[in-house]
C-alpha cells in the first residue's frame, strides 16, 4: 500500500498553441506535492490559476510536459482504469434528456470496471446503494434523471464518482453557484464520505469558504505551487500572493466559517449555537425538484 | 394486390429479409445518434460515399458484374469509413463543432465525387468512342440508384453482405453498449471514468459508416440517413427508459420499413422515399400521442 495517495515529482504543464495568433500557454511550472492517504485536501487558486489542468494530469487525461505522477502508487491513467479514482466535474454537461433513472446513472460509474459479458456483482450493488444512500437519493432511485433538480443531479452525480468504490475522489469546483446553507450540507456529505469510506478526497475551488468547511490541508496554485500546509497557516498575505490581491476581508469572513463548519461538526452542538441550517437536514438537500 | 403477387415470387425475399436486418440495425443506431445530437451524420455520410463511388468509376469498376460489385462496395466503404473518421477529426479540431465538420466534410465529398463521374464520362467519349451513350447511362443509373436505391436487385449475395454486416454492427454495439452509453450521455468527462472517448468516438463513426452503406445498397440515400433518425426520435417520444426506448425504435423502423415496402409495391413508388416517408408518419404519431398522454395523465 503505498504512503502517498498522489506524488507529483517536478510536473510542469504546457497547452499548445490553439490557432493562429495563439502562443503555448505554461499552465503548471514545476509542481512537487505529496497527499498523504485519507487526507482532505483543498486546492485553492484564481480563475486560470491551473487547478483543473492540475485535476486533468492527476486524471491522466493529460500528460505532463514535465515530471512524473503517481496515484495511489500507480500512473494516474492505470488507477483511473483500475477505478481507484473518482471524479465530479466542474460543469455537469450531461444530456439531461436522456432516458435514464438515478440507478442507471450511478451504475455508470463502474463502466470501466466491467467486461462486456459481466453483470454487476453483489458486492457491487451493494456499493451503488450505499453511494445512493450516502447522497440521500435512494426515494428517487427509479426517477428520471430529466426530472430532478440543478442539486439533485449534482448528488447523482457525487453517488457515480463513489460508485466504483474508489480510494481517491476529485470534485472540481463543487460549490459553484450553491448558496451558503448548500455549502455547508455539502462540507458535511464531504466529511461524512470521508469518515465512511476513508477516502482521500480533492477539493478544488477558488471559494475559500469551501476550503474552510472540508480540507485539513490546503494547496494554494497560481502556476506554481505557492503553499501546501494546514488550513491554519493560512495568512492574507499567501492569499494575497496566490490571488495577486488584497483578500484580507474574506480571509476574516473565511475564518469565521470555519470555526462555524467545526461547531456544526460537534454532535453536541444545537441549532441555536450557530444558526447553521442544516441541522436536521439531508446533507445537500436543496428541498427543490423540478 | 401486387404485394400478394410479389410475394408468390421467391426473388423477392432477399430483398425483404435485408430491409428487416438493416431497419433493426437502424433502430438500435439511432437511439444513439438522435441523443447524441448526431442527426445530421447520416446526411453526412452518405453524401461522402459519392466520392467512394467516384472512385470506383474512375478505377473503372462500374459494378456491372458480381465481383464488380463486391469491388465496388468495398471501395464505397472504405471511402465512407475514410468521411466519418475525417468528420470526427474535424469535430475535435473544431472544439466539438460537428456540424461544421459534417458541412466539410460533405460538400468536400460530394463535389469530389461529381468531378470523378464527369471524368469518368469523358473518359468513356473518349475511349469507347462508339459506345459513348451507353457509358453515360451506366453512369447515371448508379447516381439514381444511389439516390434512390435498388431493393428489387437485391439478391442472395447482396442480401448476405448486408444482413452479415448488419449483425457485425449490431454485435459490436452491444459488446461496447456501457462504454457507448457513457460516451454518448456525457462525453466531457468518460475519460476520467476510463471510457476513451476518442477510441469510442472513431469506433462509432466507423459503425455509421458501415451501416449507411450497407442501407444504401438496399433502398438509397434517402433512406440510409433517415433510419438514423425516424426511429429512435419516434421512440424517445413514448418511452423515458432506455431499453422500452430500444425496442420501440426497433419496432418502428421494420415496421415502417415493411409498411413502406407495401405502399411502394402497390403504388409503384420508389421504395426508398416509401419507407422514409411512411416512418415520418409514424414519428407525427408519437409526437401527437406523446402530446395526448402528457396532457391527460398527471406527471
Amino acid at each position: 500500500m503505498p504512503t502517498h495517495a498522489i506524488e507529483l515529482d517536478h510536473v510542469s504543464y504546457t497547452y499548445p498553441s490553439t490557432g493562429i495568433g495563439t502562443s503555448p500557454v505554461a499552465a503548471l511550472q514545476d509542481i512537487t506535492l505529496q497527499v498523504d492517504q485519507s487526507t482532505k485536501l483543498g486546492i485553492l487558486g484564481p480563475n486560470g490559476g491551473g487547478k483543473s489542468t492540475l485535476i486533468k494530469l492527476i486524471l491522466g487525461i493529460l500528460k505532463p510536459t514535465a515530471g512524473k505522477i503517481h496515484v495511489l502508487g500507480e500512473s494516474p491513467a492505470a488507477a483511473r482504469k483500475a477505478g481507484l479514482v473518482g471524479y465530479l466535474p466542474q460543469h455537469i454537461q450531461s444530456h439531461r434528456d436522456w432516458p435514464l433513472s438515478v440507478q442507471q446513472v450511478v451504475e455508470l460509474g463502474c463502466t470501466s470496471k466491467l467486461k462486456p459479458w459481466q453483470r454487476l456483482s453483489a458486492q457491487d450493488q451493494q456499493a451503488i446503494s450505499n453511494a445512493i444512500e450516502f447522497v440521500e437519493m435512494q426515494e428517487l432511485i427509479d426517477r428520471p434523471i430529466a426530472a430532478l433538480s440543478g442539486g439533485q443531479l449534482q448528488r447523482v452525480m457525487i453517488a457515480r464518482a463513489i460508485a466504483c468504490q474508489p480510494k481517491l475522489l476529485i470534485l472540481d469546483e463543487p460549490t459553484v453557484g450553491v448558496d451558503i446553507a448548500g455549502q455547508q450540507r455539502f462540507g458535511n456529505l464531504i466529511n461524512t464520505l470521508h469518515r465512511e469510506l476513508d477516502l482521500t478526497i480533492i477539493v478544488v475551488t477558488h471559494d475559500m469558504r469551501a476550503i474552510a468547511a472540508v480540507a485539513d490541508r490546503v494547496a494554494c496554485l497560481s502556476r506554481t505551487l505557492h503553499f501546501h500546509d494546514s488550513p491554519d497557516g493560512l495568512s492574507p498575505a499567501v492569499l494575497a500572493q496566490v490571488f495577486a490581491h488584497d483578500v484580507a476581508g474574506v480571509f476574516g469572513e473565511i475564518h469565521i466559517d470555519a470555526h462555524r463548519a467545526q461547531d456544526c461538526d460537534d454532535p453536541e452542538h444545537t441549532q441555536t449555537d450557530c444558526g447553521c441550517p442544516h441541522t436536521d437536514q439531508s446533507p445537500t438537500s436543496d428541498g427543490g425538484e423540478q | 394486390m401486387k404485394t400478394i403477387e410479389l410475394l408468390s415470387q421467391a426473388d423477392i425475399y432477399p430483398a425483404i429479409v435485408a430491409a428487416i436486418v438493416i431497419s433493426i440495425m437502424g433502430g438500435a443506431l439511432s437511439i444513439f445518434v438522435v441523443l447524441k445530437r448526431l442527426a445530421f451524420i447520416g446526411q453526412g455520410i452518405s453524401h461522402a460515399a459519392f466520392g467512394g463511388v467516384g472512385i470506383a468509376l474512375v478505377l473503372g469498376v462500374s459494378g456491372a458484374t458480381a465481383s464488380s460489385q463486391f469491388v465496388q462496395l468495398a471501395i464505397v466503404v472504405a471511402f465512407s469509413v475514410f468521411a466519418a473518421l475525417w468528420i470526427a477529426a474535424l469535430t475535435r479540431d473544431q472544439q466539438g463543432r460537428t456540424d461544421t465538420a459534417i458541412g466539410v466534410v460533405l460538400s468536400a465529398s460530394m463535389a469530389l465525387g461529381f468531378i470523378l463521374f464527369t471524368f469518368a464520362e469523358s473518359r468513356h467519349d473518349h475511349d469507347e468512342h462508339g459506345h459513348a451513350a451507353h457509358g453515360h447511362e451506366d453512369e447515371h443509373h448508379i447516381i439514381e440508384e444511389i439516390l434512390f436505391g435498388n431493393i428489387l436487385d437485391t439478391n442472395w449475395t447482396s442480401a448476405s453482405i448486408a444482413i452479415g454486416a448488419a449483425l457485425l454492427i449490431l454485435a459490436v454495439v452491444w459488446y461496447i453498449r456501457r462504454q457507448l452509453i457513457f460516451w454518448a450521455f456525457d462525453e466531457p468527462v468518460c475519460d476520467a471514468f476510463g471510457v476513451n472517448s476518442t477510441k469510442i468516438t472513431n469506433l462509432f463513426m466507423v459503425i455509421l459508416a458501415l451501416a449507411v452503406v450497407m442501407a444504401m445498397q438496399i433502398a438509397g440515400v434517402v433512406l440510409a440517413a433517415a433510419m438514423l433518425v425516424l426511429p429512435g426520435a419516434a421512440a424517445l417520444n413514448l418511452s423515458t427508459k432506455l431499453r422500452p426506448a430500444f425496442m420501440i425504435s426497433i419496432a418502428i423502423g421494420t415496421a415502417g420499413a415493411l409498411l413502406g415496402l407495401i405502399i411502394a409495391f402497390e403504388g409503384t413508388y420508389p421504395i426508398g422515399p416509401s419507407i422514409v416517408l411512411t416512418q415520418s408518419v409514424m414519428y407525427l404519431a408519437t409526437l401527437i400521442i406523446k402530446k395526448i398522454l402528457t396532457t391527460r395523465l398527471p406527471s
